[in-house]
């Protein structure tokens, strides 16, 4: 299904065809869900947040300019929504103290495992100030692409480049901390 | 820990599957909404307010012109009015209250450019 498929479904339901409505849900259904998963990791609450979104995107349909693909209108209008849904109920706010300990105080990098690793910088991701956090997602959501993340939170790149920046940074001191911490006191026993 | 390694573990997300009534469960609340009747605007309730704050406009205005056609219009104001005025206006020219207020326009101006100086920054 192309970008033009999306533009004929839509000037179907414009019309009065509400079942058109389908194959485009059908066809955004994984993404939407997968974005409001990186911003809750809650399955139940992903899908809530993304109905919400196709219902918010049905009701304005009319106001889709179509200067940029209906996907950019559509992610832009969905993290909008995740973004202030989440501000107001937020998520368990999850503390780099409920990470996992390491199984086994001998693994590698710090005593860490690799997939403890993995959970704890996806769980300090969610320790960030919303900006950064929303910048990060968003960037790592659109494989790694400044523009589409850009597009998707309605900021000029530049703005979102430094929110990266700035993101990783803060990510890297709170990590830091955190698989340091193991060593550290492996050294001191040996 | 460096930016690759995060790149690296932050790329490889995986992907989680819409549960099988999703597609069903977004459509009902579509064609609810679609079918849903429009509410609409309580005119009925809304009419007798509404109809006071337009006399209510329309007197000011009928006020206000007369006002402006007898002169100043000072005179036909009540006497306590205009001295509570006068003691206002002089209230005003004791504190200088003309440079207070500069003086808070400034600052807050200020104080907006750089918020949003920061934020563009940022």
């Amino acid at each position: 299904m192309s970008a033009a498929e999306d533009q004929i479904m839509v000037d179907r339901v414009l019309a009065g065809d509400t079942s058109a409505f389908e194959g485009l849900v059908r066809r955004w259904q994984g993404p939407l869900i997968n974005l409001a998963y990186r911003f809750c990791r809650d399955r139940g609450r992903a899908e809530e947040l993304s109905q919400e979104a196709f219902l918010r995107a049905y009701r304005s349909l009319d106001r889709w300019r179509r200067e940029s693909a209906f996907s950019t209108w559509l992610f832009a209008l969905a993290t909008n929504l995740y973004c202030s849904e989440l501000m107001r109920i937020p998520i368990n706010t999850i503390w780099l103290g409920d990470v996992a300990e390491p199984r086994d105080s001998r693994a590698i990098n710090g005593g860490l495992e690799d997939q403890d690793r993995d959970r704890a910088v996806r769980r300090s991701v969610f320790t960030l100030p919303p900006k950064y956090r929303e910048a990060l997602i968003l960037f790592y959501f659109h494989d790694m692409d400044v523009a589409s993340a850009a597009r998707s939170l309605g900021l000029p790149e530049g703005t979102v480049k430094a929110r990266l920046s700035r993101g990783r940074e803060m990510l890297r001191g709170k990590l830091s901390q955190q698989l340091a911490g193991p060593a550290s006191s492996k050294k001191e026993i040996s | 820990m460096r930016d690759d390694d995060i790149d690296s573990i932050l790329s490889k997300e995986q992907d989680i599957v819409p549960s099988s009534g999703f597609v069903r469960s977004v459509m009902e609340a579509v064609q609810h909404e679609a079918t849903a009747p429009q509410i609409p605007f309580p005119w009925k309730r809304a009419l007798p307010g509404l109809s006071a704050a337009v006399l209510a406009l329309g007197w000011a205005l009928v006020a206000g012109i007369s006002l402006f056609k007898r002169g100043t219009g000072t005179e036909a104001l009540p006497a306590e009015f205009l001295s509570f005025l006068a003691v206002i206006s002089e209230a005003w020219k004791t504190v200088g209250a003309n440079w207070i207020t500069l003086a808070l326009v400034v600052s807050l101006a200020s104080v907006e450019f750089s918020r949003r100086f920061v934020s563009r920054k940022s």
